[in-house]
């Protein structure tokens, strides 16, 4: 019993120190960019003369879940251990009595919960900021809860994806660039079964089930597609945590 | 009980062509040992091995008694402070200290105990709360070793405490890196270049050069391989020709060599203890004035080099 509370308190501790680090490092400029766009694009649409649904659900849809959260996600996730390893201050971690498989575990908690914080933060402001001037009412929630939803699962398993290239490669931007604007932006919406080996496409099968507003060709079932986005997160976090606790720090 | 600290049998580690340690062997017991060497010699990788996060290409390390590769729970009695600056700026000493607390298994009040007692032995009480960003070269070097003593570690490995320190602080380090071994038992490796100021701090080194442990033990008895070996001894004073001639008429000596205006001689000979026990009769003999005379392998930055150099 007293080495699961032991084992807890290391987690802890490590959770709390990496949450602080991500949220007051400077890159959380970023963040609020981002957020300042997403209230500006979505608050001068609300404006316009538009579909309230259609447009609401179009813009939280391709500005938040489909660009603003992978790319929020790669940004910090190829950067919460690679950062560590290049500043050395992993050593810390590295050479205290906590399982490696563990210290893993915690650096992906304190990055979903950071990550899932920060995408709530900018749908909820950018979807208040386009409903509030078109009316917000059960259809508006509906959507809300929808997108919602999807950003939160997309952040889970984009972090398991980003923070598993940041312990391979050593320059892991590279990889998260292409693998967001290209694999993820381009080849992940084109027809076809190609579309199946990306990521976005299991979310927008997920929310086209729900939502009229997302239209997808081919889209799988919400259980097919949880399953899949579910085993993918694990079978991630448990390579990634894996090749972590046989890396060495030279 | 195994006084035994570190053992290595052949052990290697080299990255890619670069070679970080060869055939490595080498015992350290308890007390405090100073491992020195140039920069590069592979003190460094000597550490990383001892606390697994180098895994060795071939070779053994056993580190009480035990392999360091993959073995977190041995790090619960092993404390290292390592050469390079590991610490976060934006944090302050108290939140790098509850880290490591909390990565060693401490909460709560046995926590909060801990951290007084170590910032108060490594004299940073007063400036935990400050951001780390804005510490001194000293400071830095102290919160890092209180976060490697926090756990109160039985062994503690220490890579050049004192680099990049000023006069003053490099002092108090080294009186606190004895006080931690002599009021606080624990057993400490320190690796440093600078032969002296580990002298200050133990009597037990080993060398290291090239990755190859080449001497360790006493430092008497290092010298007394260095006095086997040929010495050099510089002669200053006046009617220092006569006394090189008859030198040289000596078997033990090697060679005489003049400088600085013939007025002082750098003698080579074989056998040092025999130069000693003459040189005063022929001082007598002469009648030379003698100004200075001094070994140059009286130090030992003179043992290590002409250890390195063999």
């Amino acid at each position: 019993m007293s080495e699961i509370t032991n084992n807890i308190t290391k987690i802890l501790a490590l959770i709390k120190y990496s949450t602080r680090k991500i949220l007051f490092k400077k890159r959380i400029i970023i963040a609020f960019l981002i957020l300042l766009t997403v209230i500006a694009v979505m608050g001068y649409a609300g404006a316009q003369d538009t579909d309230r649904l259609t447009t609401g659900s179009d813009l939280l849809g391709m500005l938040v879940v489909w660009f603003f959260m992978p790319a929020i996600s790669m940004i910090y996730g190829c950067s919460v251990i690679r950062d560590e390893i290049e500043d050395k201050s992993i050593t810390q971690v590295i050479t205290s009595p906590i399982n490696k498989i563990y210290a893993y575990l915690s650096y992906y908690i304190s990055l979903t919960i950071c990550l899932c914080l920060m995408n709530i933060v900018i749908i909820t402001l950018g979807f208040i900021s386009f409903f509030a001037q078109k009316g917000i009412d059960g259809q508006a929630i509906s959507i809300y809860t929808t997108f919602l939803g999807l950003v939160i699962l997309g952040v889970f398993v984009y972090s398991s994806l980003f923070l598993l290239t940041s312990v391979v490669f050593k320059r892991p931007i590279y990889f998260g660039l292409f693998f967001v604007f290209i694999w993820e932006g381009s080849i992940g919406t084109i027809p076809g079964s190609i579309q199946k080996f990306s990521i976005n496409f299991y979310l927008r099968s997920i929310g086209s089930e729900q939502l009229e507003y997302i239209i997808i060709n081919q889209a799988t079932d919400i259980p097919t597609s949880l399953i899949i986005i579910l085993s993918s997160i694990v079978i991630m976090i448990i390579l990634g945590s894996i090749i972590f606790n046989r890396k060495e720090f030279p | 009980m195994n006084n035994i600290k570190i053992k290595t049998v052949d052990l290697s580690k080299w990255y890619g062509k670069i070679i970080g340690l060869n055939s490595f062997n080498l015992e350290i017991s308890s007390g405090i040992t100073g491992l020195v060497g140039p920069n590069g010699s592979g003190k460094s990788t000597f550490f990383k091995l001892a606390i697994g996060s180098l895994k060795p290409k071939t070779g053994q390390i056993l580190v009480l008694d035990q392999n360091p590769w993959m073995n977190q729970k041995l790090l619960s009695n092993i404390g290292f402070c390592p050469d390079y600056d590991n610490l976060s700026d934006e944090a302050t000493g108290k939140e790098f200290l509850d880290l490591v607390g909390g990565l060693h298994g401490l909460k709560g009040t046995s926590l909060k105990t801990r951290i007084n007692e170590v910032s108060e032995i490594v004299g940073m009480k007063d400036e935990l709360y400050r951001k780390i960003g804005g510490y001194s070269k000293g400071m830095r070097q102290r919160i890092k070793i209180a976060g490697s003593i926090l756990h109160n570690p039985k062994l503690l490995l220490l890579d050049e405490p004192l680099s990049g320190a000023d006069p003053n602080v490099r002092k108090s380090l080294i009186n606190l890196i004895k006080s931690l071994n002599e009021n606080l038992g624990h057993d400490i490796i320190v690796s440093s270049h600078v032969l002296y100021e580990i002298e200050r701090m133990t009597s037990k080194i080993a060398l290291i050069y090239k990755g190859r442990a080449i001497a360790s033990g006493e430092i008497s008895d290092i010298r007394n391989l260095i006095d086997e070996h040929p010495h050099n001894i510089i002669i200053v004073g006046s009617k220092i020709e006569e006394l090189a001639k008859k030198l040289l008429e000596k078997k033990y000596t090697i060679s005489v060599g003049f400088q600085d205006d013939r007025k002082k001689i750098k003698v080579q000979v074989s056998k040092p203890d025999e130069f000693f026990d003459n040189i005063t009769e022929l001082i007598t003999e002469l009648n030379c004035e003698i100004e200075q005379m001094y070994s140059l392998d009286d130090n030992l930055e003179a043992v290590f080099n002409y250890l390195v150099e063999r």
